[in-house]
């Protein structure tokens, strides 16, 4: 718990947005949207709102549709019509409260986006200082230090560290450099601190990274999700079955000797109809939006967050999400007779361009042992890792090829190059994998010299978090480009439930494919180019901020701490949403119950119903104010349940769904019994009836 | 002498219309209510004044109204 709370307060976020007038903007933001052209896009407070102008044309004028019996109707229904305007600026409000939330934080992004010039590069390969705004994709420029990176590009020269807390919170600088998938996109805004580079420009003016982000957090791209639909379909058929009852009542009514105005009529419409939940409704989605930036992830759409709560199978990279990113050299494993020293010097030499965390503990163990760089590294050729590869070393000025990687890649290598595979190798291979380690093989030209054993360790919790998905039915399956040995030690320790061994990226692609035949929907995490295709084909992609472009383009989020574990708490976000909404409609429908046997007893009492008024409510003008003002302070009430959402509780959807029934279902069908009782007791005391 | 082209830019009556549609409704729920009110009045044998009809038949076709647009929002509700 200790460890849960210090990893959350450990969390960094995106500029906060001031909370300072947040409520007077949402209250203003209430009234404005009372325009129709507004309200009619909320079918159930539409009704409210065409319900009020009428009880209003009846408080001015009482007996506008007929004579009316009561005494003194024009001060019952102006209260009709106050309390019906106020149900109507609380569910504004809820709406309202959410999107200032998104538009704080959309100000505090665009505070950080200034104008600046850029150092355009001209076709004869001279610079001209123009305006960041004119900029386009495919323009070069040069950023040097202390310049604010001017567009999001790719750099394609130099190496500088980049100051990236406009946009992360984090402040340590970030290395940028030409060639590498991970450290060569820059973000406009961001500050470059020393060094320089040449950045070739990948969006347009107004599309950049912080353009989308601001876009998204104002909620100008918001777009009803299919979840939103279906339910606005739901209340849509209430609605309208409501509105029949309550059209042809006062032909029963007329029958039965008990006329009713229709001020009464229209107060027993606006509460029967669903007002909790249509005047809540997009402000469960929006704070859903909202819930997901507050992590630090940019969403594209509502309909990402949403599709997270529907994942079925998660597909996750081994390194960085179930063990800890940076894997460190243990120990060496001469083979082949050779000894622990010429095995240190030969990782030591295939290890000297190689930048990773692993490349760097490769060096430092070798360095331990007491080997050394015995040529000019200025010579020597580096070659990069891939994923085709799967090796990367170093080529020597007097021809000799070193190098290091996955084990069958060097087999492959030697026998390339006409060496034998010493039969000691699989013993040791088959050791580190039974550990858990990764074996990684090294070899001069057709000779392999040993085996380097890296440490992986598994991230502490991580096991705990996947039993958790699977109560919730969700499936887990981890990729690795490790072997089938250290795979399957990896994926019992960490307690997934299926796992690829010697994964290549397109393994990604058909492991989704596979998955969405099967009727699934599948959520992954990706950063490299490679992964944009696999971002692209998942319902949720989730792509690391540390990426390339053509991730973050391909996928439908955008983590900015670069943290893929992440990857379960959106799901968690998503669940919490669909959760949340849910349990508010049934809440807001099992309402209706207490309400009906407040009203329908006050309006017929004439005709001997007066049994059915089992709260025993004091006169029936009280019964109807009542119900319709425990109408309007529900919704207030729920607001911070709405914006926060409903806690969430790894559980099955079977045991979810009885336990929100009994909480929200019959909570929702006691609680107005009661509150409707107080408020009478309270309406009848100040004497407002 | 060459007459100027007049730089004022008309909009053909029928495509005005069709962009302003909420008046069209009003107009067309008060034309029908012309005929609505008289019926109104007749129906409930003289009780009700010829204001009173005439805003109990407005009443009416606003709920006729609201049907439609419930209606509407069931079969398209990605318009709303």
């Amino acid at each position: 718990m200790l460890k849960k709370r210090l990893l959350r307060s450990e969390r960094r976020h995106t500029p906060k947005a001031k909370s300072k007038g947040l409520y007077s903007r949402a209250i203003k933001q209430a009234f404005v949207k009372l325009d129709p052209r507004i309200a009619i896009k909320n079918p159930v407070m539409f009704l409210v709102w065409i319900g009020t102008i009428v009880t209003a044309l009846v408080t001015i004028n009482p007996e506008l549709f007929g004579d009316i019996p009561d005494n003194n109707p024009r001060f019952f229904n102006g209260l009709i019509t106050l309390i019906l305007f106020v149900t109507l600026l609380f569910a504004n409000f809820a709406e309202a409260f959410a999107e200032g939330r998104g538009k704080a934080q959309a100000d505090a992004l665009r505070a950080t986006k200034t104008d600046t010039t850029a150092r355009k590069i001209l076709p004869d390969g001279s610079t001209s200082d123009v305006s960041s705004t004119s900029l386009k994709r495919g323009d070069q420029i040069k950023v040097i230090g202390g310049d604010i990176i001017p567009a999001d590009g790719e750099v394609l020269g130099g190496m500088a560290s980049v100051d990236e807390s406009a946009i992360t919170g984090e402040s340590a600088p970030v290395l940028k450099q030409p060639g590498t998938d991970i450290a060569s996109s820059v973000t406009g805004g961001t500050r470059i601190l020393s060094d320089e580079l040449l950045i070739r420009v990948t969006s347009d003016p107004g599309k950049g990274f912080i353009d989308r982000m601001i876009a998204l957090v104002e909620g100008a791209e918001r777009s009803k999700t299919p979840n939103e639909i279906a339910l606005t379909v739901l209340l849509a058929v209430l609605t309208e079955v409501f509105l029949i009852v309550i059209a042809t009542l006062p032909a029963i009514a007329n029958y039965v000797n008990s006329p009713v105005s229709i001020a009464v009529l229209i107060a027993l419409l606006v509460a029967l109809i669903p007002t909790t939940i249509g005047g809540l409704l997009s402000a469960i989605g929006i704070a859903g939006m909202d819930r997901v930036a507050q992590f630090n992830v940019i969403a594209t759409s509502g309909r990402a967050v949403e599709a997270c709560g529907d994942i079925n199978t998660l597909v996750l990279d081994k390194t960085g999400t179930i063990t800890l990113g940076n894997r460190l050299a243990d120990e060496f494993i001469p083979v082949n007779g050779h000894s622990l020293e010429q095995v240190a010097q030969i990782a030591l030499v295939s290890s000297i361009f190689d930048e990773t965390p692993e490349g760097r503990s490769i060096i430092n163990l070798a360095e331990k042992l007491g080997a050394k760089v015995n040529f000019d590294p200025n010579t020597a050729n580096g070659i990069e890792f891939s994923a085709r590869t799967r090796m990367s070393g170093t080529d020597l000025t007097n021809g000799q090829e070193i190098r290091k990687g996955a084990v069958d890649a060097i087999k492959g290598f030697v026998r390339s190059r006409g060496g034998q595979i010493p039969s000691d190798l699989n013993n040791a291979y088959e050791s580190i994998s039974r550990l858990g380690g990764t074996p990684l093989a090294v070899c001069q030209g057709e000779e392999i010299y040993g085996v380097i054993y890296l440490k992986d360790i598994i991230k502490p919790g991580i096991k705990e978090r996947f039993d958790q998905l699977r109560r919730m039915g969700i499936r887990t399956i981890m990729l690795t480009g490790d072997n089938q040995i250290t795979a399957s030690v990896i994926a019992q320790e960490a307690g997934v439930d299926d796992f690829i061994a010697e994964a290549t990226p397109e393994d990604k692609i058909e492991v989704i494919r596979a998955e969405q035949a099967k009727g699934k929907l599948v959520a992954m995490t990706g950063d490299g180019t490679n992964d944009a295709p696999a971002l692209a084909q998942a319902n949720v992609g989730v792509a690391m901020n540390s990426g390339t472009q053509a991730a973050k383009e391909a996928a439908n989020m955008v983590d900015l701490d670069s943290d893929p574990t992440k990857l379960i708490d959106i799901v968690t976000i998503g669940k919490q949403l669909l959760i949340t909404r849910g349990a508010l409609t049934t809440f807001s429908i099992a309402n209706d119950i207490a309400k009906y046997f407040a009203i329908i007893p006050a309006m017929f009492a004439s005709v001997g119903i007066g049994s059915l008024n089992i709260m025993g409510l004091a006169s029936s003008q009280s019964a109807i104010l009542s119900a319709l003002i425990y109408n309007a302070l529900i919704i207030p009430a729920l607001i911070p349940l709405a914006l926060k959402g409903i806690k969430f509780r790894p559980l099955t959807a079977d045991q979810l769904l009885q336990r929100n029934i009994f909480i929200y279902g019959l909570g929702g069908v006691i609680a107005p019994f009661i509150a409707i009782k107080i408020i009478d007791l309270f309406v009848t005391a100040v004497g407002f009836v | 002498m060459t007459m100027q082209k007049s730089k004022l830019q008309f909009t053909p009556i029928k495509l005005h219309f069709s962009q302003q549609k909420i008046p069209i409704y009003f107009l067309t729920i008060l034309g029908i209510n012309l005929i609505l009110s008289p019926l109104v009045q007749a129906s409930t044998g003289g009780i009700l004044s010829r204001g009173q009809s005439y805003a109990l038949g407005l009443l009416g076709l606003v709920t006729v109204s609201l049907f439609v647009y419930l209606f509407v929002v069931i079969f398209q509700p990605e318009r709303f």
